[in-house]
């Protein structure tokens, strides 16, 4: 599904290269880990994935589905089926929470020719799953994120997820600032978006967000590239050993 | 349901002599408080309006009079001031007499060029909505004053629509005479011209006067729009609030000026003046000027000053949900701009005014 080539990103006006050859494939249907030390980069090759200006593609390419995603600009890759579920969520003030996913919902529908999502079965829809993932009905009027704490701002990726329903999901360090009933919650939501037409790419720094969410393979990502795979058990050996054996 | 009278100029649009000599005296850039606003540069003989009475049109509810008047208020030898007296005609008086509500507003209309003097006077106790339209023909000149007298008790809801073309020159100057407890919520929302000036000017004359003075600028081309306020406040009690948010794009130029003079009598004033702009592009400018003089010692005064570009993080985040780039900034900037109308009580009249901001971003 998701096939990445010898990708190298550089930031900096394309000064500074973070990665420099990493190749990976997810398969449809498939939950990958990539875990590693800080600074490997694991952002910047979810920032590269979905178009970020600053993050300089300098060699390699990205398909999706055999499309080839660097020519994409980020809206363009949205309507692909591509979501990040983002390590630092933003606050936007003044746009309700409601008008943003609806409006976000309806743009990616007419950029793939279907037809938009009229606004009681958005809301019905919404309602629905703001109460299967616990979250109080006022948040959905409220500014998208604003006054949120760090839990309830992830766990409104987890809500714009289900809402948009992506084809392949990113997930940049979903688990920082979490405790565990918001783990548990954020977890479960994502398993039930597991589906065999669905991709994902779950980065984390911790093993602990995987004893939830159990991954079909899992990545080492250091020096600028895959250094190691493994099974779900990987993430658990790389947990008591730490990365040390793939310091450059 | 009130009846609305319909007053009318009989002699509007007749040209007088305009003598040039006087486009000396028109307020240049050498004049403080005209800096970033030179009217001179701009006045050309051939412009419409600069010897003639403004066609003015004033639609009132039922228990409002208008009448017409040689009695000239607020007094001063400014140019514009002079220019108006001599070529306005009368004075439009309007009454709102003391306990008056109605539903239905005043409306001022045909401030499409020429001068204009008009005195609002707004009784002891009375509510009253007051919408003026400034939408100056091309190539015109509008000079209008409106002076204003709160009595106690009396609230004045303004709503100011600055539709003007991009040749128009225009100078409204508003004095509000506020007496006790009486209230002006003044709401503005402007597009520019080739050189407009909004100023109001307000005075507390008695204690626990109340103003919020909101207004939103959006400037494009090479349009200009200068938004001047002094209030002035003599007396204990005072509530200003004033937030005017900006947009400049293109090679447009937006100016800010805003003065609060708390004199040593006006204790326990609070007063909040903010102005936040974003520039949209590298060829525009926005000057801004606020000022605080403070007299009295037992006051909550505070200003603030922001000038950004839309949040690029926030940008991306929209665009990766497939929201389009130029969807998401007039979003954002939509979002930035309408919370100056959140105290705009009339639900009508602020998702109309947010209607033509709407317009002015999908443009």
């Amino acid at each position: 599904m998701l096939k990445i080539k010898n990708l190298h990103v550089a930031v900096d006006d394309g000064q500074k290269p973070i990665l420099t050859g990493l190749s990976l494939e997810v398969p449809k249907g498939e939950v990958h880990a990539i875990m590693g030390p800080n600074g490997a980069g694991k952002s910047t090759l979810s920032y590269a994935l979905t178009g970020r200006e600053g993050y300089d593609v300098t060699d390699g390419t990205v398909t999706l589905d055999g499309e080839d995603l660097l020519e994409m600009d980020p809206e363009e890759r949205a309507a692909a089926g591509v979501f990040l579920s983002f390590q630092y969520p933003l606050e936007i003030p003044g746009v309700p929470t409601m008008t943003f996913l609806k409006t976000a919902l309806n743009a990616q529908r007419r950029a793939r020719g279907e037809e938009e999502m009229k606004a009681p079965e958005f809301l019905k829809k919404a309602r629905a799953l703001a109460a299967e993932l616990k979250m109080k009905p006022e948040m959905l009027k409220r500014p998208l994120n604003v006054g949120f704490s760090g839990g309830e701002k992830k766990r409104m990726e987890i809500f714009q997820m289900m809402m948009l329903e992506p084809s392949f999901i990113v997930m940049d360090e979903t688990d920082s600032g979490l405790d565990v009933d918001a783990l548990r919650i954020v977890a479960d939501g994502v398993n039930k978006l597991r589906s065999p037409d669905r991709g994902m790419l779950i980065i984390t720094h911790y093993q602990r967000l995987l004893d939830y969410i159990v991954p079909d393979r899992v990545h080492v990502l250091a020096n600028g590239g895959i250094a190691a795979s493994g099974d779900a058990e990987f993430a658990k050996t790389l947990e008591k050993e730490g990365y040390d054996a793939y310091a450059a | 349901m009130s009846r609305l009278s319909l007053w009318t100029p009989a002699s509007a649009g007749v040209d007088g002599i305009f003598d040039m000599a006087l486009v000396n005296k028109f307020p240049t850039r050498r004049d403080e408080a005209w800096k970033w606003t030179d009217v001179s540069r701009v006045v050309a003989d051939d412009m419409r309006g600069l010897s003639a009475a403004a066609p003015v049109q004033i639609f009132v509810p039922e228990g409002v009079t208008v009448t017409r008047t040689d009695v000239i208020t607020a007094a001063n030898d400014a140019t514009l001031y002079t220019l108006a007296s001599e070529h306005a005609g009368q004075v439009w008086a309007i009454d709102v007499p003391a306990g008056f509500t109605s539903e239905n507003p005043i409306q001022i209309e045909g401030l499409t060029y020429g001068h204009a003097q008009i005195s609002l006077n707004v009784g002891k106790g009375a509510r009253i909505q007051l919408v003026e339209h400034y939408d100056g023909q091309a190539g015109a000149f509008v000079n209008s004053h409106l002076n204003v007298k709160l009595a106690e008790d009396a609230v004045l809801d303004r709503v100011i629509v600055q539709t003007d073309t991009d040749t128009t020159v225009r100078a409204a100057t508003t004095h509000v005479t506020a007496w006790a407890s009486s209230e002006l919520l003044q709401h503005t929302l402007a597009f520019g011209g080739k050189l407009s000036r909004l100023e109001t000017r307000m005075a507390g004359m008695g204690q626990g006067v109340k103003a919020t003075i909101n207004a939103a600028y959006l400037l494009d081309g090479t349009r200009h729009c200068d938004m001047t306020s002094y209030v002035d406040l003599a007396c204990p009690d005072g509530h200003i609030r004033q937030s005017v948010k900006g947009v400049a794009t293109d090679k447009a130029r937006g100016v800010f000026q805003g003065k609060f003079h708390v004199r040593r009598p006006a204790q326990h004033t609070d007063a909040r003046m903010r102005h936040d702009c974003m520039m949209l592009s590298d060829t525009s400018e926005i000057r801004s000027k606020p000022e605080l003089e403070i007299y009295a010692d037992d006051v909550v005064c505070e200003h603030g000053n922001t000038i950004g570009a839309l949040d690029e993080s926030a940008l991306f985040y929209m665009r990766q949900r497939g929201i389009p780039l130029a969807q998401s900034r007039a979003m954002l900037t939509e979002a930035f701009l309408a919370s100056v109308f959140d105290t705009l009580e009339d639900e009508v009249m602020r998702e109309s005014l947010l209607s033509k901001l709407r317009g002015w971003l999908a443009r």
